[in-house]
């Protein structure tokens, strides 16, 4: 039997997936705050996953560049909903409340945009003619109209406020953009560009974004707040050493050292409980992911396809590189979940929808 | 070409997080690995220092003192035995007892668990002692609230309790945690941002014995700051000697600046007991009391003030010009309106403004109300701030209540007939006042017309508040409050005024009484509101007693109090 790309992604999911139950349940075990429910809501998740994967990569994917604009349309209106009426929870608005349903519009945001980019992306018209007016054109279609609908969901999550996800937003902007085939002058000087005005993203954020980018840099300014979660998350990971303290056995873990353990942080259970060996196996499952996710991008025909890939690809990269970075201390805390791990149904789902996703292009990378 | 670049970047990416997961895991592992077991980092909670509390003349009324609280490291105990064997017997409790809370509390291994709260400092210091021989105890400290005048004010101070449930997504934006320790009621709610100190706390290393082996790092405690009130605590504690436990309220106020010297309610509760529980246990329970100890019936309590009203009525009558100060009628005893008989207290005969005042006439003020009309008399019951908050400076204060024609009588639902213009100019009806109302009235009568804003607050943090300090003057002239506090004064002078008690030549006081019906089958409320002069300031007051009887028992404990307050040399 032949180990097709489909298999591996399945395999790379299927064990990503179990990998982050199996922790989850340690995080909740015997546990009064955050109880087992947690545990077993996310296993429904991940069973309810597993069909709604099945199902798109059934579906025929032209359907998805059907639909972009009107989600991305959505998408806004929902995000401004939010703003207006959403739950308010942990010192941010992100959930909104549809009957007995709560959901976070800014993960789907995450859908609606590679969609948007992907479909206005691969939709751009060659210029035939030359000149500077063309030049400039071409300056707006290719890079300054896309900008701008990302500026506007990064504006609207930012308001939240949700800076990781709008950063993230960014990031997954640049990869499609630069994967479309726009000139590497522009990437780098825009890059450029938000390098040097960084400094002033200072002044817009909130105090308590200010205070864990201080703490970043240094912990021990608030060794109660949030230095805390920084100090303890490196002790539970550090201590884990090469083999692991043991599943359940985490004393970080199970003496409720280590706060939002089950969402964001669920990183340094496994580091704690399985070591060295766990970490490594967690990460080498996600780079076969992603790796092969761009070898999909590689040999797909279609542009579309293509480039919704690459968004794809960015976004499972940055949210593991940053959430594991942050946990151990390498970035500060700025919010994003382990994709496909860390418990919360609208990023776990949001995380498989990508999954099927790419299952489905990857099966019609060879029709045309 | 492009997917290259992207290829190079995600492998560059998860190469530099393994290497950190190797430093962290392989390299530094072993540092970490003691840091989490044998060696372990404690967070040290600091409570932030509550500003104090003080009163006019720079007494101490709420303040801190430490309390020390027994500790169980559970999984630094060596011989549990010989532990709770000590224990009990320092502690001088049974040891079944405290193995039974011991359990009871127990949560992880490595969680502390308060054995008991409060102890004696003598036996902390036998504890501290013994600590080389029991690792896994030790003494914490922390601050608790102490109210040193108790009953006596407990209204006006509050008390402090944890942020509860409900509330707490109001205090989080203004950075409270839900173990924060917060004003509940009166000043310690109002001033609570100004008297809360801010949390810090130690991180400590410990070794196997629970002894610190290093500081991490330290967050110092921001301590609160202390706030100075206008009460005089010895007014306090007289105006609550002399108001006993019947249910009721004063007020006294310096009508030159608004400042308020006492204010005090009744039935009272100890504020300490929602800080230690030894008193809880021996207070039993004040929140299913059937008099509600826990209401500030000074500013909360909504009450008919009865025939107090009659003197903004009279102002109104004198200031529209409808009647004269010589104006007379004639009191039969009744009034005679559509088939019902509006009752006085006895046949006054013929009476002029003065006398009125004096004997409270309600014929008198049954003729003027209806030559006035009611909506006048909303009118100028209003621009005494009556039906208003006054805005002093403690929360839940209550608005009272001043009908109006237009509305009808609300709490009987139907629209305004004449004869409930009889019964507004008495203050009955619908009328609903609370004691500082009145006393800001009597005040605003007492400066002829000048009102000012009643107010608890002097200084915060040694800086004075002058937000109290602007003014009011009313568009009436002088010669109408002479008349009035002529008949004010007349009430106490006059040998048949209804304060007659009071007349003395120590003290020099003008007021009018009140005794207001409210239930039908409960008895009057008792009112007596007016003002002193002194040569050690003016003051105006206002005594109540909810369902105390005649106007009579309220003049009674004003005489007591403004006498014991002269010899005191309080005025």
């Amino acid at each position: 039997m032949r180990l097709t790309l489909e298999k591996v992604l399945w395999g790379c999911t299927i064990l990503i997936i179990g990998m982050g139950l199996i922790a989850l349940y340690s995080a909740t075990y015997d546990n009064v705050r955050v109880t087992q429910r947690i545990f077993y809501d996310q296993l429904v998740c991940a069973g309810l996953g597993f069909i709604v994967m099945y199902i798109l990569s059934k579906i025929d994917y032209r359907r998805f560049y059907d639909v972009a604009y009107g989600f991305y349309a959505l998408n806004v209106v929902l995000l401004i909903l939010v703003l207006v009426m959403g739950r308010h929870a942990l010192g941010a608005t992100r959930w909104i409340q549809l009957g007995p349903i709560s959901f976070q519009p800014s993960e789907l945001s995450k859908l609606a945009l590679i969609l948007a980019l992907g479909r206005y992306i691969s939709d751009r018209k060659p210029v035939l003619s030359f000149g500077f007016f063309t030049k400039t054109q071409e300056f707006v279609r290719q890079f300054l109209f896309p900008l701008g609908m990302t500026g506007l969901l990064m504006l609207l999550i930012f308001k939240q406020p949700d800076l990781g996800t709008s950063l993230l937003l960014g990031g997954m902007f640049i990869t499609m953009v630069f994967a479309g085939g726009i000139d590497y002058k522009i990437v780098f000087g825009f890059l450029g560009l938000c390098t040097v005005l960084s400094p002033f993203a200072w002044l817009i954020l909130k105090p308590y974004q200010k205070d864990r980018l201080l703490v970043f840099l240094n912990p021990n300014i608030d060794p109660l707040g949030a230095g805390y979660t920084i100090i303890q998350s490196k002790i539970a990971i550090g201590s884990g050493q090469i083999f692991g303290k043991g599943w359940l056995s985490g004393t970080q873990n199970q003496l409720n050292f280590l706060p939002e353990r089950h969402t964001d942080f669920i990183f340094s259970v496994i580091g704690e409980e399985w070591g060295l060996i766990g970490t490594m196996t967690l990460l080498f499952l996600y780079f076969i992911l992603i790796m092969t996710s761009i070898q999909i991008a590689a040999q797909m025909k279609d542009r579309f396809g293509m480039i919704v890939t690459m968004g794809i690809v960015s976004i499972y990269t940055l949210q593991v590189v940053i959430n594991i970075g942050m946990v151990i201390g390498m970035f500060p805390i700025v919010g994003l979940t382990l994709p496909l791990v860390s418990y919360g149904r609208s990023s776990f789902l949001v995380s498989v929808i990508m999954m099927g996703f790419l299952l489905n292009l990857s099966k019609k990378r060879t029709i045309f | 070409m492009r997917i290259k670049i992207v290829r190079i970047v995600v492998i560059i990416a998860f190469l530099s997080i393994a290497g950190s997961l190797f430093y962290v895991q392989a390299v530094k592992g072993g540092y970490y690995f003691n840091l989490s077991t044998n060696n372990r980092i404690r967070v040290v909670p600091m409570e932030g220092w509550r500003g104090r509390i003080y009163d006019r003349n720079g007494v101490s009324i709420a303040e801190n003192r430490i309390a020390y609280n027994v500790m169980i490291t559970p999984q630094a105990i060596e011989d549990m035995d010989s532990l709770f064997d000590f224990l009990s017997e320092t502690l001088e409790v049974d040891k079944d007892r405290l193995i039974r809370q011991y359990k009871s509390k127990k949560n992880t291994p490595f969680a502390p668990v308060q054995l008991m709260a409060d102890i004696a400092q003598q036996q902390a210091i036998v504890l501290e002692e013994n600590r080389y021989r029991f690792p896994s105890l030790f003494v914490e400290e922390n601050f608790k609230r102490y109210y040193p005048l108790k009953n006596n004010s407990a209204h006006v101070l509050g008390y402090v309790g944890k942020v509860n449930r409900s509330s707490i997504k109001r205090y989080k934006e203004y950075g409270y945690s839900p173990l924060s320790v917060v004003g509940q009621s009166g000043i310690e709610e109002y001033y609570d941002l100004n008297l809360r100190g801010d949390e810090g706390g130690l991180q400590v290393e410990v070794n196997s014995r629970g002894q610190q082996v290093r500081l991490l790092s330290l967050k110092e405690p921001v301590r609160g700051k202390d706030i100075a009130l206008t009460l005089d605590s010895r007014v306090q504690e007289l105006a609550a000697k002399y108001l006993g436990n019947r249910p009721g309220a004063i007020v006294m106020m310096d009508t030159a600046t608004g400042e308020i010297i006492g204010m005090t309610s009744a039935p009272s509760f100890d504020p300490n007991y929602f800080v230690d529980p030894k008193i809880r246990k021996a207070e039993g329970n004040v929140f299913n009391n059937e008099n509600s100890p826990m209401m500030n019936r000074a500013i909360s309590g909504r009450f008919p003030p009865g025939s107090v009203f009659k003197i903004p009525v009279a102002i109104c009558g004198l200031h529209t010009k409808k009647i004269k100060p010589s104006s007379t009628y004639h009191c039969k005893g009744f009034h005679q309106m559509g088939g019902i008989r509006f009752g006085c207290t006895y046949p006054h005969g013929d009476q002029n403004l003065v006398e009125s005042i004096a004997h409270s006439c309600n014929v008198y003020y049954y003729r003027m109300g209806l030559k006035v009309g009611a909506d006048l008399l909303t009118q100028y019951a209003l621009m005494f701030g009556l039906g208003q908050l006054t805005h002093i400076d403690l929360p839940y204060e209550a608005q009272g209540h001043i009908p109006n024609r237009k509305q009808g009588l609300l709490s009987k639902k139907r629209q305004w007939y004449p004869g409930d213009t009889l019964n507004f100019s008495i203050g009955q009806g619908d009328v609903l006042s609370t004691p500082l109302q009145l006393t800001q009235m009597m005040s605003t009568i007492a400066n002829d017309g000048v009102e000012v804003r009643p107010h608890l607050i002097k200084s915060i943090g040694g800086v004075e508040v002058n937000q109290f300090d602007y003014r009011r003057q009313l568009d009436i002239d002088e010669e109408i409050f002479k008349v009035v506090k002529r008949g004010m004064r007349a009430t106490v002078t006059d040998y048949t005024g209804t304060a007659h008690d009071l007349d003395n030549r120590e003290i020099f006081v003008a007021g009018k009484t009140g005794t207001a019906q409210s239930a039908p089958n409960k008895d009057h409320h008792a009112w007596f509101a007016g003002y002193t002069k002194s040569d050690k300031g003016h003051m105006a007051f206002c005594v109540f007693l909810e369902h105390g009887g005649s106007s009579h028992n309220a003049v009674n404990i004003t005489r007591q109090l403004l006498l014991h307050m002269k010899r005191d040399g309080l005025i």
